[in-house]
């Protein structure tokens, strides 16, 4: 039996869906551990072949969404991951996990900022996949996730969102303006493609119940979130 | 040594103040809001600059003043609040924590202090109804500035 993957889900005070992320990546084939911030040290990152920033309130959002989460991984492992994306490695993250890989330049350059509402906002959103990714392979080319956040609307400077879309580094758009989002672009991911971020949530759409219509049937087993979980595993 | 910075959304612009509100203001008024961090200190004020850029600012989308200075000078008031100095700030305290860790940091931080900053503009603005529905007197000191200038 072929020895399964690893993934390491990091876990910053306020981090708050890494239990449910572990069992979607388990359930398409990972061994996943979740180590808190406090006990990482840079050769964590030698044993794993995918490094997870799942979603929550990390540090409790302040000052910005993932400053501290930024400053503190920074001071664990100081370059460790760009060396670890440069040997082949694996990034994922979701919701304040995109907002941390924005604060870290793991993703091109960009923040993501308050809604243009100024509220938080929790709702199904539809998504329509921009470029090829190999975290986005096994979905459809539209498709929906739920989304939950307060700052989630992505800005570039000048026409950076432009060019991202332009050139496949915005993967994933919203099909509508869920959060004034610039260009509507809700993942991004890194030249490399094995560094991708996005602002909805895969993990809480991994079965068909999940979905909030009860007669949903876009798909007889599982929820789109189930397979860019199962995209992940293929690419890794 | 004292300093304050005050910083701002690049990206933001004037919001309904109704949303402030818990019932509809009798006039149209918009506002801003802003975050000011007052810094009493020892030591290096350039290095003072560089820990506020490196961990207060995100150079992207914001920006920092530090004159002191209101930033709009058309307003109605201005409300500053913050939390008591018995009350736990966790935003405060999240800050020091960082300070505290780092090896060199070239200035001794005293104090800090943080306020949440909101310019009013509009005729007709009451600003006892924005002190009663923001301010919280159980944990907040507060303090209103009548008309910042012409």
């Amino acid at each position: 039996m072929a020895k399964r993957p690893h993934a390491l889900l990091l876990k910053y005070p306020g981090t708050n869906c890494d239990a449910e992320t572990s069992r979607a990546l388990e359930a398409v084939g990972f061994e996943t551990q979740v180590l808190p911030i406090a006990l990482l040290e840079s050769h964590a990152l030698d044993n794993t072949q995918l490094v997870v920033f799942s979603g929550g309130f990390s540090y409790g959002d302040y000052v910005m969404s993932g400053r501290f989460a930024k400053l503190n991984t920074l001071a664990k492992v100081g370059d460790g991951l760009q060396q670890f994306v440069s040997r082949g490695g694996h990034v994922l993250g979701i919701c304040n996990g995109f907002q941390i890989l924005t604060q870290l330049h793991l993703l091109p350059e960009g923040s993501l900022i308050h809604n243009t509402s100024g509220r938080f906002i929790c709702r199904w959103a539809g998504l329509k996949k921009n470029a090829a990714s190999p975290y986005l392979h096994a979905l459809p080319d539209e498709f929906e996730l739920p989304v939950a956040h307060a700052e989630g609307r992505f800005v570039g400077i000048d026409d950076a969102a432009g060019q991202y879309v332009q050139n496949g580094r915005a993967a994933l758009l919203y099909t509508s303006d869920v959060n004034g989002s610039s260009q509507q672009i809700a993942g991004l991911q890194d030249e490399t493609g094995r560094v991708f971020g996005l602002m909805p949530h895969p993990e809480r759409f991994t079965a068909k119940q999940h979905h909030y219509d009860p007669d949903w049937n876009g798909d007889a087993d599982h929820g789109w979130g189930y397979y860019m979980f199962k995209s992940v595993r293929e690419a890794v | 040594m004292t300093k304050t910075y005050e910083i701002t959304g690049k990206f933001e612009s004037e919001g309904n103040a109704q949303s402030l509100l818990y019932a509809p203001p009798a006039h149209p008024l918009t506002f801003r809001r802003t975050t000011r961090y007052l810094f009493e200190y020892d030591g290096s004020e350039a290095a003072l600059d560089a820990f506020v850029q490196k961990v207060l600012v995100d150079p992207i989308s914001q920006e920092y003043h530090n004159d002191g200075l209101p930033l709009w000078d058309n307003t109605t008031f201005i409300l500053d609040y913050g939390m008591k100095g018995g009350a736990l700030d966790l935003e405060k305290e999240t800050i020091l924590n960082y300070y505290r860790k780092l090896a060199a940091p070239g200035f001794e931080l005293k104090k800090l202090t943080l306020k949440t900053r909101i310019y009013v503009f509009g005729e007709g603005a009451d600003s006892s109804v924005f002190v009663r529905d923001i301010v919280n007197p159980a944990i907040h000191t507060w303090e209103v500035v009548l008309k910042t200038a012409a």
